[in-house]
């Protein structure tokens, strides 16, 4: 058994590991159940048993139970459909106007799909094949519209907002009309074919309420962001501070210097300055000096590193003594916000998203991989740092003729030299007397 | 400043101050009206719930995606509690407000000045607007922090309930290797479902620069109601991002007024005041941090020493002429080592890409748009690693050093090292 204090810090830096994790697992779960179900067929209709549709992928993965409409979900939008098909028909026969029926359109839309968050038809308007004549189809498919549902602006690639016209008459076809999308105008009705992203992505088109409100939203971030300076600005800035200082001065508390979460950022801020002097060092000490001019530029850095070194160690004694007569209360229940932490003192960083452009899945791949590698290191060295000092005393202090000492020797060495994938042999090598 | 009265061109007449106001509680995350400002500078308590739930919402982070999807608020008290110890622990200078009652039925008044305090502290309105930012595009967090902070809150840490085998805490490692395992395997996944959509749709998105629709847009069509809500977070964001470019404008004149809303509070006399001290979580990152300087200082004297002792026996009988490379090997290693030293000091920024981004598939033929290349950051990211792999090289040797050395302690064993490596 491990001592009580020591126990409880090593299970609990173990355990915030792990939760760290356990959330990055659960976000992926979250994006890939979406995008496994935006590439499977998006409407299993007319099977009730939810038979997968002929068209998706053949190598795709069989989709987790939370992403699958249950029979009795989709017996539900079997009558819903029904519903609506019969409400499209009875306000066909009293409207004429597109614009009305636009309106019909979005209501239905919303209707499909807060009944139920599977795959819901689409929606109970038929505007399908109205723009045969007008647009050639990418990949030379089917004649297809893909309206987004309940957003009514949704088109064909390349058609203009004139063809409101003739669609009433045209699109009229009671039976399957909630599907009729994605019947070719001059196939047989009784297929109604599958949409699949692989086959008819490329033929979505934004809705224009969506494009009008992106491109507003990237062009104020845009301008957010801009550093741009004016007089007001500045004048703000100077004000701020000023009224920084005043509050101060009208602080009831002694002044304790610095807060608990500037100790921290100084901690972080050591913390990098370690490893960038240590690699400084071993640059130093890898390379071979050629003459003597060489060899006193190497003397000279080695004797820099020591004095920098020496001048953070004096500010951990500054910040010993300012942790230790701190009055603080560290973040109540739980740790400190983490939202508020900014990044590597960065004090002017970009608002708005830039664009990061890739060209392969395989690429995509790697960088990601990377970048969990990268987290993964930062997370061992970080555990390695904290079990380093509680376990080293522990060995040093252990009888080694205690009967557990072995097994704890064994232990740690797994765990601070292997990464606790691998074991040590001890073979007892007593000469047989 | 009740009354409205026109304005003049330039917008710093009367009618400024209820603006920069309203810009302010139109931009804040559930601002609360702009009457709730005007009360507050009269220490009226009614106007103190309102704030005391602000502060709450500004100060605490929020789970990713947790716009829309309120969270459900702790009691009034709970939220009195965080916000007080929070504003602490950032160092806030007024002790008034740690005297406020625990019910929140007070002090309007002295929250309003905290709420200006962080407001004048740093880009705290841009910090809450990119953290709720309607997320449009497939994005890949560059850098740790925004990982981190899109996760949420920490859960409050628990504690183990009493000693354990160290048994345990190698069955807790090899738990966390397998979780690293299937988060890599999920991730590959992700990558090749995003590469699909993105290539299926490939000249849909309006945006020339962008191509392809994101999965986000893609759900659009999928999910009509889902379609609806982003598409009013989105309108309620230009909203405050507007808002927000408004009080940038306009902020001169709250600050002013500030200025008299702090004259009008009483002067806090200066006393020593005791609070049981609870030990920080700094601490012993402190110490770690200590441990390593030091260790580290010794190896730069041990490696220098020997240096300087063959050096100076070197340098005996040496001319002008040396003398004078000699001064110019000092300046130019005083020279830089000064940069470092300040990248030491002030944490340099790194080159390292940093800010949401969004992937945007293109040809690989086709490059020399705005944005960030996948390639750059993949060499970069590279180096981070070979980096971090030598420093927990460095400390596994240690480790290994320090226990061959207390292995001395009992001899008549053969330590039999483990295959690979």
């Amino acid at each position: 058994m491990l001592p009580a204090g020591c126990s409880r810090r090593l299970v609990a830096e173990l355990r915030d590991a792990r939760d760290a994790c356990a959330e990055r697992q659960r976000q992926l779960e979250r994006s890939l159940c979406v995008s496994r179900r935006l590439l499977r067929t998006w409407e299993p209709v007319e099977t009730p048993a939810a038979e997968p549709a002929p068209g998706p992928e053949p190598n795709e993965e069989a989709p987790p139970p939370a992403c699958t409409p249950s029979p009795q979900e989709l017996k539900e939008l079997e009558l819903l459909t029904q519903a609506l098909e019969k409400a499209v028909r009875v306000r066909k026969g009293t409207s004429k106007a597109g614009e009305r029926h636009k309106a019909l359109s979005l209501k239905s839309g919303s209707a499909a799909a807060s009944a139920t968050t599977a795959s819901a038809p689409s929606r109970a308007s038929s505007q399908a094949g109205s723009r045969a004549s007008e647009t050639k189809p990418p990949r030379g498919a089917h004649q297809t519209t893909v309206p987004a549902r309940g957003l009514p602006e949704c088109r064909l690639p390349s058609v203009g907002d004139r063809t409101h016209m003739g669609r009433g008459a045209r699109a009229t076809k009671p039976g399957p009309g909630l599907r009729d999308q994605q019947i070719p105008p001059s196939a047989a009705p009784q297929a109604p074919e599958a949409f699949t992203l692989k086959e008819k992505g490329i033929l979505l088109k934004l809705p224009m309420a969506y494009r009008k409100a992106a491109s507003q939203n990237s062009r104020l971030w845009a301008q957010f962001s801009s550093t741009q300076t004016s007089d007001s600005r500045d004048a703000a800035t100077t004000a701020k501070t000023q009224f920084l200082q005043k509050m101060k001065m009208t602080s009831g508390w002694p002044s304790s210097g610095l807060s608990a979460a500037e100790a921290e950022a100084e901690v972080g801020l050591l913390q990098k300055a370690c490893s960038l002097l240590r690699r400084r060092m071993e640059e130093e000490l890898s390379a071979d000096p050629a003459d003597w001019m060489q060899e006193y530029h190497c003397l000279l850095t080695l004797e820099g590193l020591q004095a920098i070194t020496g001048r953070c160690l004096h500010r951990v004694q500054g910040l010993r003594a300012a942790v230790a007569g701190q009055q603080l209360g560290p973040w109540p229940e739980g740790r400190c916000p983490r939202a508020s932490v900014p990044c590597e003192g960065r004090t002017d960083p970009s608002w708005s998203p830039q664009l990061l452009l890739y060209s392969s899945t395989k690429e995509l791949q790697t960088l990601a991989a990377l970048r969990l590698r990268v987290a993964m290191l930062e997370q061992q060295i970080h555990l390695e740092k904290v079990l380093m000092a509680e376990l080293l005393p522990l060995v040093s202090t252990r009888d080694p003729q205690g009967p557990s000492w072995l097994v704890l020797c064994r232990a740690v060495h797994s765990l601070l030299c292997e990464g606790g994938e691998r074991f040590l042999t001890i073979l007892r090598d007593e000469p047989a007397d | 400043m009740g009354r409205r009265r026109p304005r003049g061109p330039r917008g710093d007449t009367v009618g400024a101050l209820p603006e920069a106001i309203a810009a302010l509680s139109q931009t804040l995350p559930a601002g609360p009206s702009p009457e709730i400002f005007r009360r507050a500078k009269f220490d009226r308590p009614e106007a103190a719930p309102a704030l005391w739930q602000l502060l709450f919402r500004v100060l605490s982070p929020l789970p990713r995606d947790g716009a829309s999807a309120s969270p459900a608020s702790p009691a009034l008290e709970a939220q009195v509690h965080l916000v007080k110890s929070a504003l602490r622990s950032q160092g806030y200078p007024r002790r008034a407000l740690a005297q406020l009652p625990e019910d929140g039925s007070q002090g309007s008044r002295e929250l309003l000045l905290a709420l200006a305090w962080l407001l004048a502290r740093g880009p705290l309105l841009e910090q809450l607007l990119a953290q709720t930012r309607v997320r449009l595009g497939d994005e890949i967090p560059l850098c740790e922090c925004e990982a981190l902070a899109s996760a949420g809150p920490l859960p409050p840490r628990r504690e183990a309930d009493g000693p354990v085998d160290i048994r345990h805490l190698q069955w807790l490692m090899g738990k966390l290797r397998f979780q690293w395992r299937n988060l890599i395997t999920s991730q590959q996944e992700q990558c090749a479902l995003l590469g699909k959509i993105h290539s299926y749709t490939q000249g849909c998105h309006s945006d020339r620069s962008l191509g392809h629709l994101s999965v986000a847009e893609t759900e659009l069509f999928r999910d009509p109601e889902g379609g609806r809500q982003l598409l009013q977070r989105l309108e309620s964001e230009n909203a405050r991002l507007e808002a927000a470019l408004v009080w940038r404008r306009q902020e001169l004149v709250f600050w002013k007024w500030m200025d008299t809303v702090l004259g009008a509070c009483p002067l806090e006399a200066s006393q020593p005041t005791f609070l049981p001290r609870i030990p920080t979580g700094g601490a012993g990152e402190l110490e770690l941090v200590a441990q390593e300087l030091q260790a580290l200082h010794e190896e730069l004297r041990g490696a220098a020493e020997p240096r300087r002792a063959a050096w100076e026996a070197r340098v005996g009988g040496w001319g002008p002429e040396q003398t004078a490379v000699q001064r110019a090997s000092r300046e130019a290693v005083g020279r830089e080592l000064a940069a470092l030293q300040r990248a030491c000091e002030q944490g340099e920024a790194l080159a390292q890409p940093h800010g949401p981004c969004r992937l945007v598939k293109t040809d690989a033929r086709a490059s020399g748009g705005p944005g960030l290349r996948a390639a750059e950051l993949i060499g970069a990211l590279r180096s981070r690693e070979t980096r971090l792999e030598a420093v927990l090289g460095r400390l596994q040797t240690r480790c290994r050093q320090e226990l061959t050395r207390l292995a001395g302690a009992r001899p008549g064993l053969l330590w039999i090292l483990p295959p690979g490596r």
